[in-house]
């Protein structure tokens, strides 16, 4: 499919370390429309949406935040913390959203498997149902994160 | 196949053809000659228009913070605009708000130098200068965070006020990497003026601090720009309780060796809290100052420590301990350190304590 030039700066942005240490979208080769609807696709098999994955992500955040960094319990079986770093970070799309740097952890304490995200993912996620590429630092991968805080 | 080479030849040709013909029309048209910038109706300036104001005022010499390195992404480095610069660009407006924006602000490094141009910035930005320093030594305070000293080659001292930042550049170091700096609180003594410490918690992916945990080494020239910041002690007497967790120790380090130097007799508490035991840090320092302070307590609080921490102190939220440790702040100044979450959550207790909103002073990290 041919690119227009915004679709073109929002690659390169997406793939250089203008804004985060490695990009947005790690070794991923495919473009971030294809990501968006691989994941978008991978969500739909698991009957979720974008949209209930971040609201689930915000509300596990808003548990924990007021613990500033401790763990906290979500359920009998989910523990959650949120940790603040000095900075913030914006989104690569073209648009204003400038975030606090914040890292979300749940963490299941039967399976011991855990997943983080930052405010950053909730909004990418939300705003453009972007999960971020493959082997990206922040990358959300749908399955994981449904099996550890659904 | 002569017909198609000498097709691309001729296309190749005509493309060429046009970008120099880009490249001559934006050296005639965009050539704006010099250009006068008048600062706060005192000084004037006489700079080459075509950059950003953000980048002339640096190439005088006059540093606005910024994080981003003019990329537009930061919105730090804002100032006050009176005549000169256009409407208001598309890639400002994120940043201002509106009374922002019809106070004239803006973002100086989306401001473009075209004609003459008046600006208000802070008079203490006229003291801000670029500092040559070499990384002399990092000391590891905890598991994800370090203390790194840095030596000032030129010029070899820096006055500052304890409680002030400097922006450290953070040069490429790896490819898709782009130049970016980082505003960190001294942590180093104000009277030894040759060195400047910085506290620095490593940040998951963080461009900066990976560069600084990972890729620096002793004896490599950094750049410091500063001494910026309004953070700092009042001039009274006043009672004062202090509170930081993780990296936001650092203005309080510099604040501390501060009092010690003018035999500070002030009364000052200072509550320090950690997830964990392993959170602590600086223990012996603390204990020094409070040998050499006759007023100065300070108070470590661990939220949870485990059992094996044997842990004597105050458990819970730092904010906790300062409930549980006072029953009337008013007449108390309050002195915050640390992330967004811990300072709004202080902020609510020391009022709810009598602390006068007005007696509060803080250091958010975003």
């Amino acid at each position: 499919m041919k690119q227009s030039p915004q679709d073109k700066n929002l690659e390169a942005m997406l793939r250089s370390g203008k804004l985060a240490a490695g990009g947005f979208m790690g070794s991923d080769l495919r473009s971030s429309a294809e990501v968006i609807s691989a994941d978008a696709a991978a969500l739909n098999a698991l009957g979720y949406t974008a949209v209930q994955v971040a609201a689930r992500m915000q509300e596990l955040r808003d548990l924990a935040r007021p613990w500033m960094g401790n763990w906290v319990q979500a359920s009998a079986v989910l523990r959650v913390k949120s940790e603040d770093y000095k900075g913030f970070i914006v989104c690569p799309w073209p648009h204003a959203g400038r975030y606090e740097k914040r890292i979300t952890t749940a963490e299941r304490l039967d399976t011991g498997q855990s997943v983080s995200w930052t405010d950053l993912n909730i909004h990418l996620i939300l705003e453009h149902g972007f999960f971020e590429g493959r082997d990206a630092f922040f990358r959300i991968d749908p399955e994981q994160f449904i099996k550890v805080v659904f | 196949m002569a017909e198609l080479f000498i097709s691309v030849l001729v296309i190749s040709g005509i493309a060429a053809g046009l970008a120099l013909l880009l490249v001559l029309s934006e050296k005639t048209f965009q050539n704006y000659g010099p250009c006068k910038i008048v600062i706060n109706d005192k000084k004037e300036l006489t700079v080459e228009g075509g950059k950003s104001l953000l980048a002339s005022l640096k190439a005088e010499k006059i540093f606005l913070p910024s994080a981003c390195g003019g990329r537009g992404t930061c919105g730090v480095c804002k100032c006050k605009v009176l005549d000169g610069a256009g409407p208001l660009l598309p890639t400002e407006t994120p940043f201002l708000n509106p009374q922002e924006q019809k106070d004239n602000i803006r973002l100086s490094c989306q401001v473009k130098v075209k004609k003459g141009l008046s600006i208000e910035i802070p008079a203490a930005l006229f003291d801000i200068r670029l500092y040559q320093a070499r990384f002399a030594e990092a000391t590891n305070l905890t598991y994800d965070t370090k203390r790194f000293r840095f030596q000032l080659v030129e010029p070899a001292t820096m006055n500052f006020t304890a409680g002030h930042y400097v922006q450290i550049a953070c040069p490429v170091y790896k490819k898709g990497i782009e130049e970016v700096s980082r505003a960190y609180s001294i942590a180093s003594d104000p009277k030894d003026n040759r060195f400047i410490d910085l506290i620095v918690r490593r940040v998951p992916n963080g461009i900066c601090t990976t560069w600084m945990f990972d890729y620096l080494k002793a004896g490599d020239a950094v750049e410091l720009v500063g001494p910026y910041g309004e953070f700092r002690l009042s001039d009274t007497q006043s009672p004062m309780v202090f509170i930081a967790g993780g990296s936001g120790m650092a203005p309080f380090v510099s604040i501390l060796h501060q009092m010690r130097n003018v035999g500070s007799t002030r009364k000052a508490e200072y509550f320090f809290g950690g997830n964990g035991v392993r959170d602590l840090y600086l223990h012996e320092q603390m204990a020094e100052f409070e040998k050499n302070l006759s007023a100065f307590k300070f108070v470590p609080v661990v939220c949870k420590p485990s059992p094996e921490d044997n842990w004597q102190g105050q458990t819970g939220l730092v904010t906790d301990a300062v409930r549980k440790n006072f029953t009337d702040l008013s007449g108390h100044e309050g002195y915050l350190c640390g992330s967004p979450g811990m300072i709004d959550a202080s902020i609510k207790v020391l009022i709810g304590l009598g602390m006068s909103e007005k007696n509060i002073y803080y250091d958010k990290f975003s």
